[in-house]
């Protein structure tokens, strides 16, 4: 699986410009499902399994990653540029930025030897960034780029130990482990939905669960981790390492509360999310339609949205475990 | 690629601070394709040694080292604390990765503060609060040990036209223009000595080019460095344009005849250049080659370069490429002799 997280991550896809990741994806999963695409480039599978479970079961994982989009090009060959989807500015200065998965750029920083005291302790304004890709003029700029063109942040994927450091691990985890479940899981039918633009307000769930209209989902995710050196326990969030996390409310959504105990006492390694805090594709799942119920499972990632997040190899396999035994569980529910 | 861009690629990729010599071993032996070459005793310094028809010594000079962090905590759960060499802008920091060079070199990742932990906006006063996660938790102690070398986790790579990026371009662009210029010399009748000076330790107060010039003693001296490029946080006013040429350095601490002598050959043989003007100290080896023993007639040349000092530097290789036309010519008709 840490093949395929590594390919999944290499992959640039900011939200609306997905199609990279979603063919990755189909390549991945065509002999083990049926799928379709929908308008908004949802890549939706159905597998069927030995058995029809008690309630139709969706499971989400999303394509999309944060990055930047071009707004307009300097007369002096500089791109100015708006993020898409929540990038602090502290993660932006002096970064190397590549577009269109092919021209490399920086993010200029003015040198600290020029800055003021004053200047070197804030952080600049979003709005006085901008990518040099060693453009002269406009017109040499625009022999490569155009406005609107999408970049992201670069990272090479690295593994050290039994952490991973990349970029997009939000949310490439949820698509290898779902990837992995549509190859290994048969117990029940289900439905799996790898889902667009949820960097930008969580469209492509929206649609995509509207379509499926299920009765229970799972959505697998990647969540802060703030487990620093310093940082009191309370404030922790996640402890990368400590296994999945399960949510109980953030702010999209209140969760569950039989799938969050079901999922807390299974027995299999996973922490209890001790922040209501960010937020999911659940926030649109849980109402769409007359409602659906949902459990989040989110790997912790520290520097989460920023060009090197870390997590913990061995969260990611319990997410897959506490996945399966959701889906069992939710097959097997009857009403009450 | 070119000569130029090649060797500028592999010594961005090498590192060289302190007990790490990687790129400083890969420019001695650049270097000793062309000329005698001779290894300081105790730092990262070397010198190639072109000899000419007269007595007359111009050294030329450029440092190999780079700025770097050196480790001066590891906690239990493998957060380092670091201290910087040189002058590194804090907010450039946040979540970028680096090589740990401990018992074995190790990939870290400076922290970046969660939203939620802010009290406000985020304030870069102290590198002590920027923590490095080794991502190796209680395990970080067997690998990591006080004072170790931490640098930039970054490769080189092409820009769109003749332009590149990487970090430590500041100076391995220097470096890489003395190698070229050796390569160009080899074989050719020298009217004076020619010595290659790289050296140690300029980013923590050209501390290298010190004992370097007085081994050397030479008459005259060219330091080549880096300079700020313009960009939209950089005015005309504080740097040179990227991509226009060599900055000849115009400076009290230099010697007006080799700068006089440096504008004549670029201008006689239509090199591209630009006058980079200081009201006194250069912020470069040339400050202390040019009090070294009894004196030293300096001269200073300066590759426009953009985000200095972070591993996003950016230069244009017809810059080093004009660097090298000017500094062939000059040597050929006898330097300031």
């Amino acid at each position: 699986m840490i093949k395929l997280l590594e390919n999944l991550c290499k992959i640039d896809a900011t939200s609306g410009d997905e199609k990279g990741v979603r063919d990755f994806i189909i390549n991945e999963i065509k002999d083990y499902c049926e799928y379709k695409t929908d308008n908004l480039g949802n890549l939706i599978c159905f597998k069927k399994g030995k058995n029809t479970p008690n309630r139709k079961i969706m499971l989400d994982a999303h394509t999309d990653e944060v990055g930047l989009i071009i707004k307009s090009i300097t007369k002096d060959g500089f791109l100015k540029f708006e993020c898409v989807g929540g990038i602090d500015t502290s993660v932006l200065v002096a970064r190397r930025v590549l577009i269109n998965e092919s021209v490399y750029g920086v993010i200029g920083s003015k040198p600290v030897h020029l800055s003021s005291e004053d200047e070197r302790k804030k952080l600049p304004k979003k709005d006085n960034l901008y990518i040099d890709i060693g453009a002269l003029s406009r017109e040499e700029a625009e022999n490569y780029v155009s406005i609107g063109d999408r970049a992201v942040m670069c990272s090479n994927f690295t593994v050290n130990g039994d952490k991973i450091i990349s970029k997009a691990l939000d949310d490439r985890i949820g698509c290898a482990v779902l990837i992995d479940i549509i190859k290994t899981y048969d117990n029940y039918d289900f439905y799996a939905v790898f889902s667009t633009r949820e960097e930008i307000g969580a469209m492509g769930a929206k649609t995509a669960t509207f379509s499926i209209n299920p009765d229970s989902a799972v959505i697998l995710e990647g969540t802060t981790a703030s487990d620093l050196s310093g940082v009191p326990d309370d404030k922790r969030v996640t402890v990368v390492g400590g296994g999945v996390a399960v949510s109980f409310m953030d702010r999209g959504a209140v969760y569950d509360k039989k799938y969050y105990n079901e999922a807390i006492n299974s027995g299999l390694k996973c922490q209890t999310k001790t922040a209501v805090s960010g937020g999911n594709n659940s926030q649109v799942i849980q109402i769409s339609r007359g409602g659906v119920r949902t459990v989040a499972l989110s790997v912790p990632c520290r520097y989460i949205h920023s060009s090197n997040s870390v997590a913990d190899i061995n969260d990611i396999r319990s997410s897959k475990e506490l996945a399966v035994y959701m889906m069992d569980f939710m097959a097997k529910e009857t009403d009450d | 690629m070119s000569f130029i861009k090649d060797t500028l690629c592999d010594l961005s990729n090498l590192d060289a601070v302190k007990s790490v010599d990687e790129a400083s071993r890969y420019a001695y032996q650049k270097l000793c394709e062309y000329c005698e070459c001779k290894k300081s005793k105790n730092n990262l310094s070397f010198s190639g040694v072109m000899k000419g028809e007269s007595d007359y010594t111009l050294m030329l000079d450029a440092h190999i080292d780079q700025v770097s962090f050196t480790v001066t905590n590891v906690d239990d759960e493998g957060f380092l604390t670091v201290a910087n060499c040189g002058g590194i802008d804090l907010r450039t920091l946040p979540s970028k990765t680096v090589i740990i060079h401990g018992k074995e070199k190790v990939v870290g990742v400076f922290i970046s503060t969660p939203v939620h932990l802010l009290k406000c906006e985020p304030e870069f006063e102290n590198i002590q609060d920027l923590k490095i996660d080794t991502c190796l938790g209680k395990k970080a102690k067997e690998i990591i040990s006080l004072g170790d070398v931490v640098t930039f986790n970054q490769d080189f790579k092409e820009l769109i036209g003749n332009r590149v990026t990487g970090k430590s371009l500041d100076d391995r662009a220097g470096v890489t223009a003395l190698i070229e210029v050796a390569r160009r010399l080899y074989g050719k009748k020298l009217p004076i000595n020619v010595v290659f000076s790289i050296v140690d330790a300029e980013e923590l107060g050209m501390r290298g080019a010190i004992p370097a010039t007085f081994d050397i003693a030479p008459d005259e001296a060219i330091a080549v460095d880096v300079t700020f490029a313009t960009a939209p946080d950089v005015s005309e006013n504080e740097g040179g344009y990227l991509s226009k040429g060599v900055m000849i350095g115009v400076s009290p601490v230099l010697d007006s005849c080799v700068t006089d002598k440096l504008n004549t050959i670029a201008f006689d043989n239509r090199i591209p250049f630009q006058n980079e003007v200081m009201g006194g100290r250069t912020g470069t080896d040339s400050d202390v080659i040019s009090v070294s023993g009894m004196g030293v007639k300096t001269g200073l040349l300066s590759i426009p370069l953009r985000n200095m000092h972070t591993d996003c530097e950016v230069v244009d290789i017809a810059d080093i490429e004009s660097v090298c036309d000017l500094l062939e010519q000059y040597i050929l008709s006898g330097g300031a002799k």
